[in-house]
């Protein structure tokens, strides 16, 4: 159970503060006094002050702290507050000084629709529109009162009753994020993808979605009979290592036969979360060499190859690489994109809008160093890399996604279906 | 300027919110009603303008019932009188035909914590508790909780528990968990909510239709149940797979330790759950939510104590990005640590090696001290890794080396060559007391090894005018002594100097008394010296006491999801120490002893009056409300069971005399005008048993006397003797208190 839940900005102005229980004494000026204003390394995301417990998360320079006397499950909680973030998100887009300031009413509403006596209640964004009322004056009429009892009756807890659509529409996200390790002669130390299939679903009534994927042990199972085919074209299946689904999907379904099927909330939300470690297709390999010049001079030189088919593009490739303290003078040669030295975040910066698949880049550097007697060795930080591929670095596939409302008129061919796959660099570091 | 000048902030929003001409246009209205709320979230005193915010209440604008409400719920406990005005709109809008609108005031309501609300909402509460909208149910539930919080320690109202408990039954399963919690605190007294065979099979049907919050909820609830068959359990535990694959690591964490509590009597089944959290577990570890991350990284620390080698093929997902945030750092450099074995035992060394040298000094620092914890199984090869750290001859890198060769070399003295033949040439890139400490012990203890150590300790001497810790002083006096004993040539010459500079310049009082202590103790003889300083150099049995084989999962099953694993064990006992005694105060008033009663006795009578519960066994019971009709209904029905006098002289306060009674728990029924001639005062009060005393007090005109008589409706004369000790006491203490 939570105490109190506060928002601060980053020099601990209170900017939101929800007292839900007595027990919890001062806590909005403890957080501030011994976090925030403490100006060292968080040692860790939660503390006790005078045995009481703050669990804060940070989003940009916002400080979101929850506070608690009880002995409390620590994951729980910070599901909560990133719930909060979401919810919050979902409302006024970017968690932000300037938003929330804006919002405040907002926010102090569904802080009261959310936590009652500092229990989670619904936490649902679709649920929630009905009981905010951000944009006030409207009063209720007839029609969307029996919309409230409705809902708050009804068994399923994540969506209403009587929706319609003049189009039934339904977008799927592959959103995947690629990490790697990866050590200096190019082994990799580690590398995995964690992924989530965002739904964005406007269909009217209560429809029954199937969705399906080529998840390897449904393919597998399927293709005993045409097993030719699948080893025919390669790597057509993925082996995933853990997945795990919304609220909405049956999960006695997927257990006995591997199927994933739901009836969807209504707008946005994210279907499932999966993770895989096995074949993963990293899109980039970053080659590089660093060699010391005497005791003033380094050089470097880093070449990028991109790993994917020449049909696609890949955008917002920015590799960093990391240049030692004592730097007093760089000089770049790139032969795509722009590079600079910054030397406030002591790093060069070497950015390409758009490259091709199968194309190779590099850059090469001189950097110039300061004579320092300061012995310390520069522990040379990885090289990172960042970017943004039009495919899923898992390998994985949407096979289909079937729609049926037995009770309306439309069929599964009546609705528009639009599946895109973006693959973002997560932590992506090659040491040097 | 929110913290300064509140007055006048205060006095202009008052006038606005007066303003005629602003309460007539609807957003004007609440754009101030807005500026006051951000005010108060800022820390200003808003309550100034309480009088006016109640007027804004009445209003069909439901963004500023909002608001307000909001408003009352926080200075309601300063404007006890004034937030009463208030109750009026609430319970209209309890009524209203709109769901939203009941359940906000009936939430609001619950929430304005002030004295005397309670007979206000205790009908609200019930209506709402058979409301047709879930979404008033809900609030009804948590109500009844909140209700009796206000109580504080009051009686449990059978009914109303009785109502909650058919509400499990309810179709909504925000309601059913909600009952739960309310239960929970309403029956704290009585060890919670019981959950029985019936509430633990309907909960475990409507799991799936709960939300996230509360399915974690409820497996937290259902540890409560003991199965009676081992059929039952394993029908449980089936019923229940299905959330170890949850979405989210709450509930996974919650599912996990409740198949780990059941099944305490079978070990195979909570290794197999174990190991098939092992995924969500490493999928937590290395999710984008570092927070969670974190959360599950303390989790794998508690799993490995008792499973070592349960991560071991995963050993790569421990190892750290650059990019992570210092507290996943230092939880993954943990976690190296426990589940290292002869396999990966060169990888994770090397990647540990790679930490020494982080840009931040306490995770290189961090880094460092796993390998001497590692180096307890594998010596050889952490220490060569030390020894080399020790040639980058950077500060803060040194130091730590050198704490680390200390505590090795106690537990593995195996080692001691080597660290003996890495220690020249360190002293110069030593600056913090810890690592000066450390390595004048090892010079003093394994002197004989190291060629220079006099000269070294030399240095120390030399400088030990400027020695800032006094902590390095009495090491340097301790190890010099040492190495006296075994290369006495070399050390007799700077002995004498540093006794001399101990005894007759030091001011620190510590350090000069360590000198004495060892110029006397040479003064008895050498032989005596080397029997009390020459003890063992190493103590390997150590090591295996300090971590002992596999703690037994059971050991640690109950703390599993909680704090304990977060803040770590020791670190939690503390804590909650603390929190315990805390929670004692409270309730002392309640057995009636006195030491809670603040000024009202003083001091010299609080041991007197201390003695007293114990004397008689007497627990009144507090906040017995007799109504008066009752108490004159028994009173009259009674005999008098006990009759004194009691000296009285003078005026004083019938106030004072309540006040002290209320806090031993005796209630004033009623009571004559301060003043009046003959004064009267009827009391009553109940012990634990139920036992009624029923009191009269009588000041006859003129009289110095005080008459007290006492009904009893159980005669029982040993309560009855210290009830009346009890009232002895407090009347003697107001009588003291008056002169």
């Amino acid at each position: 159970m939570i105490g109190g839940l506060f928002i601060y900005n980053h020099k601990g102005e209170v900017l939101i503060s929800r007292v839900y229980r007595d027990d919890i004494g001062n806590a909005v000026d403890a957080f501030r006094v011994n976090v925030i204003h403490a100006r060292q390394q968080v040692r860790s995301p939660v503390t006790n002050i005078a045995r009481t417990s703050f669990f804060h998360v940070k989003r940009s320079n916002i400080w979101l702290a929850a506070v608690t006397k009880q002995n409390v499950n620590a994951a729980m909680v910070f599901e909560f507050l990133y719930k909060m973030c979401d919810v919050m998100a979902a409302y006024f887009g970017k968690i932000s000084e300037e938003n929330i300031k804006n919002n405040f009413v907002l926010i102090y509403e569904l802080l009261d629709e959310i936590l009652d006596f500092g229990y989670p209640q619904n936490s649902e964004t679709g649920a929630l529109k009905t009981f905010i009322t951000q944009q006030g004056i409207k009063s209720q009429t007839k029609e969307e009162q029996s919309q409230i009892t409705s809902q708050v009756t009804g068994q399923i807890g994540w969506r209403r009753e009587g929706i319609k659509y003049r189009r039934n529409e339904l977008f799927l996200d592959v959103l995947e994020s690629v990490n790697l390790l990866m050590s200096p002669q190019g082994q990799v130390l580690s590398a995995h993808v964690s992924g989530r299939v965002v739904m964005k679903s406007y269909l009217s009534g209560m429809p029954e979605c199937k969705f399906g994927m080529n998840d390897k042990i449904v393919i597998e199972k399927q293709g005993k009979g045409t097993a030719d085919e699948t080893s025919k074209s390669g790597k057509q299946s993925i082996a995933i290592d853990d997945c795990t689904f919304h609220q909405c999907v049956r999960l006695s379904k997927f257990d006995s036969e591997r199927s994933i099927s739901f009836i969807p909330p209504d707008g946005e939300f994210e279907l499932m979360r999966y993770r895989t470690t096995k074949d993963i297709i990293l899109p980039f390999r970053v080659i590089p060499l660093v060699r010391e010049v005497g005791r003033t001079k380094l050089e470097v030189k880093v070449v990028i190859k991109s790993n994917f088919k020449p049909s696609l593009l890949a955008q917002k490739i920015e590799v960093r690489i990391p240049t030692p303290l004592n730097t007093s003078g760089v000089q770049v040669i790139c032969m795509k994109g722009k590079a600079k030295y910054k030397a406030s975040e002591n790093a060069i910066v070497w950015k390409i809008k758009r490259m091709a698949g199968m194309k190779e880049s590099q850059i090469s550097a001189e950097i110039e160093l300061l004579p320092t007697n300061d012995k310390k060795k520069w522990a040379r930080p990885p090289i990172s890399m960042n970017f943004e591929v039009p495919f899923a670095p898992s390998g994985l596939k949407v096979r289909y996604l079937k729609v049926f409302e037995p009770k309306l008129n439309y069929s599964d061919h009546d609705v528009i279906k639009w599946v895109r796959y973006i693959g973002r660099s997560g932590i992506y570091e090659t040491r040097c | 300027m929110p913290y300064l000048g509140s007055e006048d902030v205060v006095k202009e929003l008052k006038k606005a919110l007066c303003n005629p001409h602003i309460q007539a246009d609807r957003l004007r209205y609440r754009n101030v009603i807005q500026r006051v709320i951000r005010y108060m979230t800022q820390g200003l005193d808003m309550s100034g303008v309480f009088m006016e915010m109640v007027k804004a209440s009445a209003t069909v604008d439901i963004v500023q019932k909002k608001l307000v409400y909001l408003y009352m719920c926080t200075y309601a406990p300063l404007k006890p009188d004034l937030a009463l005005l208030a109750i009026n709109t609430l319970c209209k809008d309890c009524s209203d035909p709109n769901p939203m609108v009941r359940g906000l005031a009936l939430r609001s309501m619950c929430s304005l914590r002030m004295p005397g609300v309670q007979e206000y909402i205790q009908q609200p509460i019930l209506n709402g508790l058979r409301d047709k909208a879930s979404y008033v149910r809900r609030v009804a539930v948590l109500g009844c909780a909140k209700m009796h919080n206000l109580h504080g320690d009051s009686e449990v109202d059978g009914a109303l528990v009785n109502e909650l408990y058919s509400l499990l039954r309810d179709q909504d399963p925000i309601v059913v968990v909600n009952c739960l919690r309310s239960l929970e605190e309403i029956l704290k007294q009585e060890g919670g909510v019981v959950i029985n065979k019936p509430i633990a099979h309907h909960l475990l049907n409507r799991m799936s239709k709960l939300d996230q919050w509360g399915q974690a909820e409820v497996l937290n609830f259902l540890l409560r149940y003991q199965p009676r068959s081992e059929e039952e359990l394993f029908d449980i535990l089936n019923l229940l797979d299905s959330f170890l694959k949850s979405s989210s690591p709450g509930v996974v964490m919650g599912a996990t330790k409740l198949f780990l509590i059941l099944a305490k009597m079978f070990p195979h089944v909570q290794t197999d759950v174990l190991v098939r959290v092992k995924g969500p577990l490493l999928a937590a570890c290395s999710s984008e939510s570092r927070e969670l991350c974190f959360v599950a990284l303390c989790h794998v620390r508690q799993i490995l104590h008792s499973l070592p080698g349960h991560f071991s093929s995963h050993y790569k997902k421990f190892f750290c990005s650059y990019s992570e945030p210092h507290y996943i750092k230092l939880q993954k450099v943990e976690v190296l640590c426990e589940l290292v074995n002869d396999e990966d035992v060169q990888q994770v060394l090397e990647e540990l090696r790679g930490y020494c040298t982080d840009v931040s000094a306490d995770f290189a620092q961090a880094a460092i001290f796993a390998i001497g914890g590692i180096a307890r199984t594998y010596t050889d090869q952490c220490v060569q890794i030390l020894t080399e750290l020790l040639g980058l001859r950077q500060e803060h890198i040194t130091t730590v080396v050198v704490q680390t060769f200390r505590d090795l070399v106690w537990l593995c003295p195996q080692c001691t060559e080597a660290v003996c033949q890495a220690l020249p040439g360190c002293e110069e890139n030593i600056q913090d007391s810890e690592g000066k400490q450390a390595l004048i012990w090892l010079l003093g203890v394994h002197g004989e090894r190291i060629p220079n150590a006099p000269y070294v300790l030399e240095d120390f001497v030399e400088n030990v005018k400027s020695e800032t810790f006094p902590a390095v002083k009495m090491e340097l006096l301790t190890a010099l002594l040492r190495l006296f004993l075994s290369r006495p040539a070399e050390c007799q010459d700077m002995l004498g100097r540093l006794l001399y500079y101990c005894i007759e310049e030091e001011k620190d009082m510590a350090v000069r008394d360590r000198g004495l202590f060892y110029y006397r103790l040479l003064l008895v003889g050498i032989d005596e010296v080397k029997r009390i300083l020459c003890s063992p150099k190493s103590d390997p049995t150590l090591g295996l006491l300090e971590d002992p084989a596999e703690r037994p999962v059971n050991s640690w099953a109950s703390d599993f999801n909680t704090l304990v694993p977060v803040y770590g064990k020791a670190h939690w006992a503390t804590i909650s120490k603390c929190q315990g005694a805390e929670r004692c105060d409270p309730e002392l008033p309640k057995t009636s002893s006195f030491a809670a009663s603040g000024p009202l006795i003083p001091e010299e009578n609080k041991e007197r009056v201390q003695e007293l519960p114990d004397s008689g066994a007497l627990m009144l019971v507090p906040n017995r409300q007799l109504t008066a009709d009752y108490f004159e209904k028994t009173w009259l029905s009674l005999k008098v069971a006990h009759q004194q006098v009691l000296p009285w002289r003078g005026e004083f306060h019938p106030d004072t005399l309540q006040m002290a009674l209320q806090v031993v728990n005796i209630q004033t029924i009623a009571m004559s005008r301060a003043g009046s001639r003959p004064w009267k005062a009827y009391l009553s009060a109940q012990d634990d048993t139920g036992c009624l005393f029923l009191t009269e007090l009588l000041l006859e005109p003129g009289n110095s006397e005080m008459q007290i008589s006492v009904k009893q409706n159980e005669a029982r004369t040993e309560t009855l003797n210290s009830f009346i000790s009890v009232l002895e006491t407090v009347i003697g203490t107001i009588e003291e208190i008056k002169s």
